[in-house]
């Protein structure tokens, strides 16, 4: 076997601190957790870098989870999340104390500032990931991520620039629990903090829709542009309610216009782990399909029996999703 | 205001193969398309230029065909069009691609107010190359922005992002990615159709064209490596019915009964 070939130039994990809505927003715990079994491979420490303004007790939680050191970064001018001032403060902490991993939640947030930051650093970045391991010959970073429309996965490298960067997907990682009792370092830079005011937040309030709990659902129903209209999709709202569920949907559906976005399932929406998945009208790409794995049953209804969709159902029904839909509705209905 | 829009051009539908051995995509027999939240930015410069005057260039980086993408914009309103075409620039990861980007849109004369692109593409997904060309050119950023309005040298723009709704203001120029739900109210004069047909053509960059060298471009100029692409393992095999939807309707029921998510049926029932 070769030896391992990390650049020593280069160590440690550090994982973007995103402590916003801090009950829902669970990746960085995620991220921290699996970044304590790649730093094992790597025998070396995870760090959690956190930027804001009074935020000491964030500091806390990722300990706490896990985080080996937090580097935390406190200032007045830090409370809003900003891509532009965030990017010229990580940069010059990636240039001074070198990681050789560097890991963000796949957030609208962290979409948004990593791809500015790797820029920057003239490094590989590797979006949405659904699984990080290390080569155990090369001691590189295998970033696996959804490739071409989603029928394929792509283990994606960064062999000769640092750190090696990536985005992962929310809820793909199990977040460790939290120990009152661990020990961890929390420091703080010298940094001398500069802005940059070419974006200027103007106003920021919670975005009023009505909410959409797919992540908790017990059970969801699923759609995809194989239902064939928006009168059509309706039916999985109605199954919903009856049972108590929730109702996602694939890409082209919501492209179709039947049904908003925030119910997006997969790779760039959301993953659920309900008891029970009822998906219907949907092909199986795996961006869509990467969304719903967790769930613990999977019902499909299509219409084609080689639908992908198959390959990862513990109950398929060949037919029109229309009409048994319709009469699993009617049966339903007469009961409950 | 000068804007500069990036379009690409992408497989109609999100299910395309794969040529395995050569890890390429397989184009023949898939129809081509503009990336729908590209047409939206194309959409939004056309309305702002209408109102506020100046020009609309739209750029594309891609193989030969990607002229037709080009050629619809044109159809669409768009001033220009350059295609951004060179063996060398194969395999590009979105570091690079965001390299040749920016240095088209850097030479444009005069150089862009504003640089629209979508929040991201329905083949690759990744919405990088958007922010890279920002940081590239040096502009700020706003990625996911569905309202635009113009001030003195700054634009308002809103954005959805984790669960707030931001108003932003930045400075131009700037780049702004932009979402579904966008629009900017525009009049299509009928002097449009004519210009679908008329003679201008699309400009052609080359490596030469642009001043770069092959190793900073295509796959010498990436950072990523794509080291096995794979179909991944069916995670489980269940039972696959087929017949009338009742039967299949009593086996779903049955399932549901199992798993307590209803409660049995009583005899009578």
């Amino acid at each position: 076997m070769k030896k391992m070939q990390t650049d020593r130039n280069y160590e440690g994990i550090w994982i973007f601190g995103d402590y916003r809505n801090y009950f829902q927003n669970r990746v960085t715990l995620q991220l921290i957790s699996k970044g304590k079994e790649l730093a094992q491979a790597l025998k070396t420490e995870v760090t959690v870098l956190v930027l804001g303004n009074r935020i000491h007790q964030y500091a806390m939680e990722y300990v706490a989870h896990g985080a080996d050191v937090v580097m935390v970064v406190d200032h007045p001018r830090l409370k809003d999340y900003h891509v532009e001032t965030y990017t010229l403060l990580v940069a010059k902490m990636v240039e001074s104390f070198r990681p050789e991993i560097f890991l963000a939640g796949a957030t609208a947030f962290g979409r948004e500032f990593f791809p500015r930051l790797a820029k920057r650093l003239r490094t590989g970045l590797s979006a949405d990931c659904v699984s990080l391991e290390i080569d155990s010959e090369s001691g590189l970073l295998v970033q696996t991520t959804p490739a071409f429309g989603g029928d394929l996965l792509a283990e994606i490298v960064t062999p000769d620039h640092r750190p090696q960067m990536a985005t992962v997907h929310p809820g793909v990682f199990e977040e460790r629990v939290h120990d009152p009792l661990a020990v961890g370092r929390i420091v703080y830079p010298e940094l001398e903090i500069e802005a940059d005011e070419r974006v200027q937040l103007m106003r920021t309030r919670p975005e009023q829709v009505r909410k959409v709990n797919l992540e908790d659902a017990p059970v969801v129903f699923a759609g995809g542009r194989g239902l064939g209209s928006m009168e059509r999709f309706q039916v999985l709202f109605d199954l919903a309610e009856l049972l108590g569920g929730e109702v996602g949907a694939t890409r082209p559906a919501i492209l179709s216009g039947w049904v908003e976005d925030t119910r997006l399932l997969g790779q760039t929406g959301k993953s659920v782990k309900p008891r029970l998945l009822v998906t219907a009208g949907t092909s199986g790409a795996l961006q869509y399909t990467s969304g719903i794995q967790g769930a613990e049953a999977i019902v499909a209804i299509n219409r084609d029996p080689h639908a992908p969709i198959f390959k990862i159902a513990d109950l398929g029904l060949v037919g029109d999703a229309h009409a048994i839909l319709g009469l699993l509705l009617e049966k339903l209905r007469k009961r409950l | 205001m000068n804007i500069a829009v990036c379009i690409k051009q992408v497989p109609d539908i999100p299910t395309i193969r794969m040529d395995r051995e050569r890890m390429t995509v397989i184009r023949e027999g898939v129809e081509s398309v503009i990336n729908p939240l590209d047409g939206v930015a194309l959409e939004a410069a056309l309305g702002l230029r209408d109102t506020w005057g100046g020009n609309v260039t739209v750029l594309s980086m891609g193989p030969p065909q990607s002229e037709e993408a080009l050629r619809e914009a044109l159809a669409r309103g768009a001033d220009q069009a350059v295609l951004l075409t060179s063996p060398a620039f194969a395999g590009a990861d979105t570091l690079s691609t965001s390299h040749v980007l920016a240095t088209a849109i850097a030479r444009l004369n005069p150089c862009p107010d504003l640089v629209l692109c979508g929040r991201q593409t329905i083949d690759s997904d990744t919405g990088h190359v958007g922010p890279q060309i920002a940081e590239e050119l040096d502009f700020p950023q706003v990625c996911g922005v569905h309202e635009i309005h113009v001030e003195t040298d700054a634009l308002v723009v809103k954005q959805v992002s984790d669960g707030f709704l931001n108003t932003l203001r930045v400075s131009m120029p700037a780049l702004l990615t932009v979402s579904q739900g966008l629009s900017v109210p525009r009049h299509i004069p009928l002097g449009d159709l004519e210009r679908a047909f008329s003679d201008r053509k699309v400009i052609r960059w080359g490596l030469e064209d642009l001043g770069l060298q092959a190793e900073e471009v295509g796959l010498m100029g990436s950072a990523t490596r794509v080291w096995r692409l794979y179909t991944p393992p069916p995670r489980r095999r269940g039972e696959i019915l087929s017949g009338p939807p009742h039967r299949l309707v009593e086996h779903l029921i049955t399932m549901l009964e199992a798993m307590g998510i209803l409660d049995e049926e009583d005899a009578n029932g």
